[in-house]
């Protein structure tokens, strides 16, 4: 596993492009320790509002010694946040006994680094992808985020139900795409 | 009368989207979709996340996901 605290002396002095290199392979470790959460908390918003904070208060975050300091502070930010959401979530008094299970489940996942090869297979069937899913999976991927369906549909020309079945059809089509090729994302991930 | 069916499958796409809106603090908001799924639709929605942010991050450029590059966005426009 990479240390990825590497990237640690570069963020504190507010180097965004080192804060990259770090997310890109700390989110999904953040993400899968989430898991648990996932029925109670909306895992998208708390984890980007985990890793904005991650930012924040990496400049007075003291390494520990141990490999992975931030990424073991960013899922301790991010399971705490998870927890305050979940508690604010519920109007009737919490299920503790859930909530606890759910913060023990929380510490899983290690830093990660892409694999060349599942990235020729999964640009070879995005390549395979035509028309309309093609173009709303495009869409999705190049504006990463910054706007709400609605506006992507309308750049379209779609209407947003149109759009939506447009990108779950490029999904399946991809998956399937990489399930010819034995690539079962499931056991990548683990 | 709409499928059901299609509904919560366009809610989970709504969810797994990296699109989030901010409140007037600045927080990241949940997904009005998000509230309109049973646990079992939010459950699968972030099953399909963490799969779509793994396939965009290998076919990126500098290995970022969606996730990752609303982050970074949302931290250049705060230094801005």
């Amino acid at each position: 596993m990479d240390d990825l605290d590497v990237h640690l002396s570069a963020i504190v002095v507010g180097d965004a492009a080192a804060f990259g290199r770090w997310l890109a392979c700390a989110e999904a470790p953040v993400r899968a320790s989430l898991r648990s959460f996932a029925a109670k908390v909306d895992v998208e918003a708390v984890l980007q509002e985990a890793l904005l904070r991650t930012w924040q208060v990496a400049p007075n975050h003291k390494p520990d010694g141990r490999e992975n300091s931030l990424l073991r502070l960013s899922k301790r930010i991010a399971k705490n946040h998870a927890i305050d959401e979940t508690r604010r979530a519920r109007s009737t008094p919490m299920e503790e006994e859930s909530l606890e299970r759910a913060v023990s489940d929380a510490d899983v996942g290690t830093a990660a680094t892409p694999d060349p090869f599942l990235r020729r297979w999964i640009e070879h069937c995005r390549a395979l992808l035509a028309g309309k899913p093609a173009e709303a999976l495009t869409a999705r991927l190049e504006n990463a985020g910054a706007d709400a369906d609605e506006t992507l549909a309308e750049h379209l020309g779609m209407r947003l139900n149109t759009f939506l079945q447009n990108v779950t059809r490029a999904r399946k089509q991809l998956a399937e795409c990489l399930a010819k090729r034995k690539i079962d994302l499931e056991t990548e991930m683990r | 009368m709409g499928d059901p069916g299609k509904d919560r499958e366009t809610l989970i796409e709504r969810v797994v989207s990296a699109f989030r809106a901010r409140d007037p603090h600045g927080a990241v908001r949940t997904s009005p979709a998000w509230h309109d799924l049973d646990e079992s639709g939010r459950v699968e929605a972030f099953d399909l996340a963490e799969k779509m942010r793994m396939m965009e991050a290998a076919i990126d450029g500098e290995g970022l996901s969606t996730t990752a590059r609303a982050v970074l966005r949302r931290i250049s426009s705060s230094s801005s």
